[in-house]
């Protein structure tokens, strides 16, 4: 019997401000000593009270106008109470009633078909500490003593909060990877999962055989989306196990533990914690007027997904071509600014994501970190479709681009292939010589012995070799035949 | 007239035209309090040194003929749950027995600002917990007008140290009637002004929404100078306005009460409060239609229903998250314990008195679910019943006038053993509180026993200016109080001191 799979997601995204979300400490916290990133406010010291940053609600606003919410004009904080030593004031500043915006959606591409995920709201909160267990693999079981870290307490997130319109571990990756997309895209956070930038908790069940709900099942640290993939894979398997055998799922927290490949009960419904949500009296509402969502909205850039249209449509690209070039915006924009400088869009595509990346991953360098200026590619580019230079040479020159600061005649000049395109009498003599180097090839040919041509390409790509890639291909071939057909009359 | 008698405008005026130096005006109330303080207990610390060092600095700025503020000498003291740089802050509680915070509140700092010099802090219940400075580490408050009577509370040390002349000023905060009811019962001038007119920043929370710095003198002038110098907008707390405050000062050149319409309360049977109380509402209703007002009856049912209850419910819950921080670890008292919710269990067991933990508890269950449902969610919508109701009200009335406590103050360790009733006595000053309204305790004397009589005024929100008009024209014909010598009054004539019933 199959099941129907019920997926909702709960995304925390690091918001990309400044300072904290309600004091003026660095959102830089890590690799800090810790306890310096710290303040009077974020340590909850008596008498304190927060401040709401403002850039914060901008870059959740525009994140939310990104996920074609409504933002709305009014919206509150509640407290989120529970004594845990990361948590200074002992109650989380969060939206909890009335959050900054509200029903949206996110469309994600799964098995060539667009599928629609709804956002049920994204709302502004404080990130808490950290702890710190000074045991051998940093766990908890058999330290000592725990210390505390306050300095990423009070870093802004938003939370964006899915329906459960996800089916399949694969959706929720794209989910994912789209929704990062777009946070990148909007500059609203850097969303690396490693670092924690970006964090996912996933709500999972399966339907019972009348078609109902089944039992919801929350799953946390997932650090990775490939933990994400693995852990709603191993957590179906494990539902569908204990549904089969006539068992009941039970509403509970679980923990992925990703080298063991296995989720672990955290707790369950009875001994949730009840976090007796309050609203946060020492904070005024956040008001947004229409004037200042519109200033939003026309703030706005271009979103990924219009991007992928017009480059479809502009530069005439493939869907999968597109895809690649517009995952980064930055990417994007490195290759808008070659086809702007002339070369042509499709062999640029092309060599953006074919080459470009390459030397990229070679490097270990972002695009930002890329010496090759778009002008100088438009012409390697150009040179290439033009056929004065061969793509070998141009990857030659590329990959010294890209390590040297040069100009393109300067590697030109250095590749050797500043004398610009061999061809007539250069090409022949060329080719004569090289002809008189292979008497037992040209033999061969002669006596009409290659029937499938094979040693006439061998000569072919000595000659292009020696050219360092200038000889036209057809140039070559032409005068190869035109010295055969010459020699055995 | 002895300097410690000066309000804290004679005070500043004689400093600044060199009548008197500040040095000589703080030595004045140093000596006071250094007279009475050992049958008053009013101050949990006194910072002397500083005092007279900080008056030698204004004495000298007034040498060289620059301005010295507003408040130039004036001695004042705060309640000890404003955060002082460098001055332990304990909240009564030993949970903080040893803090000293490294910045000033706010309200500390426009003070300051404006001149005036701190000359210590004085007693509350712990964490503002109370209305009869009872609860407390260094043992009750008492009160100035009769040693074996409580001051009232929270702020009782502020309005002790003010009736007995220790400073012209003090500063205290009014959740829901720690400045109004110590006030009447001290027989001083308090006001609590409109919720979000004076910055809560560097208070020591007890309710975030009801909290609001509230000073305490002699005079309703001196209020109307505090308000000037505290009440402005802060960046450092939102929930406080951020408009341009109108003078408050200038206000109180009303003459008199033609025009204005005065609400006296009837919503309570008057034998369900002491009788003297009673009669000075119904003279102060009089002293308002001589002065020109109209004056009508008006009743609160929603108010007087539901205020206690409501006021509790919501102060409780705001008090069980406000007071969550205080768990050993980054400052104040710490006890061990094998694991983490033992050590929050041993310290905040050990180190918060048997009144905040109640209150700590109450709140907590209030907030669980199912109760969130039952208790807090009703009573906001009730509050908010509550201010429909004052609005309506107000269409009628410039301003009204009550009760501020329903029994004069009583004797000391009478009440503390029913919190039932000492919760009831606030039956007059929640309400206000919960509406985010201005309201004035107004001294009127003493009964025959020696005992001060008061009424509250009441006036809309964000009208303090105009409220401390009206206040001004009473306070001409009630009088304003002087400074009381402290000892036990001698009555063979006993009120009944059992309060609301």
């Amino acid at each position: 019997m199959t099941r129907q799979i019920v997926i909702g997601l709960e995304v925390h995204l690091q918001l990309l401000t400044k300072t904290k979300l309600f004091c003026s400490c660095s959102t830089d916290y890590i690799g800090h000593t810790p306890n310096t990133n710290v303040c009077p406010v974020c340590l909850a010291v008596p008498g304190t009270l927060p401040l709401l940053n403002d850039g914060a609600v901008a870059l959740a606003s525009r994140m939310g106008l990104g996920l074609r919410c409504t933002i709305q004009n009014y919206s509150t904080f509640g407290r989120k109470n529970y004594f845990y030593a990361d948590l200074a004031k002992a109650y989380q500043i969060t939206q909890y009633e009335l959050p900054v915006a509200t029903k949206g959606y996110l469309d994600i591409e799964c098995d060539e078909r667009t599928k629609r995920v709804r956002i049920h709201h994204l709302h502004l909160e404080e990130d808490a500490g950290k702890l710190v267990h000074p045991t051998a693999d940093g766990r908890l079981t058999g330290a000592a003593y725990s210390l505390v870290d306050y300095n990423r307490g009070g870093v802004p997130l938003t939370e964006v909060v899915s329906e459960p319109d996800i089916s399949t571990p694969e959706e929720a990756k794209e989910y994912v990877v789209r929704l990062r997309q777009l946070a990148r895209y909007l500059d609203v956070s850097d969303g690396e999962m490693e670092s924690g930038s970006l964090r996912v908790d996933a709500n999972i069940s399966l339907s019972n055989a009348d078609g109902s709900l089944g039992t919801r099942v929350e799953i946390k640290n997932m650090n990775s989306l490939k933990a994400l993939e693995r852990a709603l894979e191993y957590e179906i398997s494990r539902q569908n196990k204990v549904l089969d055998s006539g068992g009941r799922i039970v509403q509970e927290t679980r923990l992925w533990d990703d080298a063991e490949g296995v989720t672990r009960s955290m707790r369950n419904k009875e001994t949730a914690s009840d976090y007796r949500y309050y609203p946060e009296m020492d904070l005024a509402p956040i008001v947004i007027g229409d004037e200042e969502i519109e200033g939003y909205k026309a703030g706005m850039p271009e979103l990924p997904w219009e991007k992928r249209e017009r480059f479809a449509k502009s530069f005439g690209l493939s869907g999968e071509e597109v895809s690649i070039l517009t995952e980064q915006k930055e990417l994007a924009a490195y290759y808008e600014a070659v086809a702007a400088a002339g070369a042509p869009t499709a062999r640029a595509a092309n060599w953006v994501r074919m080459e470009v990346l390459r030397v990229l991953n070679e490097l270990g360098q972002d695009i930002s970190d890329f010496l090759v200026k778009p002008e100088a590619l438009a012409e390697l580019v150009t040179k290439i479709e033009n056929r004065e230079l061969s793509s070998t040479i141009g990857k030659e020159i590329l990959d010294l681009l890209a390590r040297e600061e040069m100009t393109l005649d300067q590697a030109l000049e250095r590749t050797g292939a500043r004398a610009g395109r061999m061809s007539g009498d250069a090409l022949g003599e060329l080719i004569r010589r090289i002809m008189s180097e292979q008497p037992d090839v040209v033999e061969t040919i002669k006596s009409g012995q290659d029937k499938k041509g094979a040693k006439l390409k061998f000569l072919q790509g000595l000659v292009m070799k020696e050219a360092r890639g200038q000889a036209d291909p057809k140039e070559t071939a032409g005068l190869l035949s035109k010295f055969f057909a010459e020699s055995t009359k | 007239m002895e300097l410690y008698e000066l309000s804290a405008k004679e005070a500043a005026l004689g400093v600044r035209t060199k009548k008197f130096s500040a040095v000589e005006v703080t030595e004045a109330c140093l000596g006071r309090a250094d007279k009475f303080e050992g049958s008053v207990n009013a101050v949990i610390t006194m910072t002397r040194e500083a005092a007279l060092e900080r008056a030698r600095e204004i004495d000298r700025k007034i040498a060289r003929g620059e301005d010295a503020g507003l408040l130039a000498g004036v001695p004042y003291f705060a309640k000890d749950n404003f955060c002082t740089r460098g001055t332990r802050t304990t909240c009564s509680s030993k949970i903080l027995e040893n803090w000293s915070p490294t910045y000033n509140a706010s309200a500390i700092n426009y003070m300051n600002n404006a001149g005036a010099v701190m000359m210590g802090k004085t007693n509350l219940d712990e964490f503002a917990m109370g209305s009869s400075t009872e609860n407390s580490i260094i043992g009750p408050t008492k009160n100035p007008r009769d040693l074996s009577r409580v001051p009232g509370g929270s702020s009782g040390g502020s309005a002790a140290a003010v009736a007995a002349g220790y400073s012209p000023l003090a500063l205290g905060t009014d959740t829901g009637g720690s400045v109004r009811q110590p006030a009447c019962f001290c027989g001083v001038q308090g006001m609590k002004p409109s919720y979000g007119q004076v910055s809560r920043y560097g208070i020591l929370a007890y309710a975030s929404s009801l909290d609001q710095v509230s000073p305490l003198a002699r005079t309703v002038e001196d209020l109307a100078i505090s308000l000037e110098v505290l009440a402005r907008p802060d960046p450092h707390d939102t929930t406080c306005d951020a408009y341009d405050r109108p003078s408050f000062t200038a206000a109180l050149s009303l003459e008199d009460l033609k025009g204005k319409r005065i609400g006296v309360f009837e919503g309570f049977e008057s034998s369900q409060m002491d009788a003297d109380l009673y009669g000075a509402l119904q003279t102060a209703a009089g002293y308002c239609r001589d002065a020109g007002a109209s004056v009508e009856p008006m009743d609160l049912p929603i108010a007087v229903k539901y205020g206690v209850a409501t006021y509790y419910v919501t102060a409780l819950a705001d008090a069980s998250s406000k007071l969550a921080c205080y768990d050993g670890i980054r400052y104040g008292s710490h006890l061990d314990g094998p694991t983490l919710n033992e050590m929050y269990v041993n310290t905040r067991t050990a180190c918060f008195g048997e009144e905040v933990r109640r209150r700590i508890i109450l709140g907590t269950c209030l907030l669980t679910e199912g109760f969130y449902q039952n208790y807090y969610g009703p009573a906001l919508k009730v509050r908010q019943r509550m201010v429909d109701e004052f609005d309506e009200l107000f269409e009628r009335f410039d301003a009204y006038i009550l009760p501020t406590s329903p029994s004069l103050p009583y004797l000391i360790g009478m009440k503390e053993t029913d919190p039932n009733r000492l919760y009831l006595g606030d039956i007059f000053t929640v309400p206000i509180s919960l509406g985010g309204l201005p309201g004035i305790n107004l001294s009127m004397g003493f009964n025959a026993d020696g005992l001060p009589l008061s009424v509250q005024l009441v006036g809309q929100r964000y009208f303090d200016a105009e409220l401390l008009g009206i206040a001004s024209v009473l306070e001409r014909v009630m009088g304003k109080p002087g400074v009381a010598e402290p000892g036990v009054k001698k009555s063979t004539n006993t009120h009944k001191d059992e309060g609301a019933k």
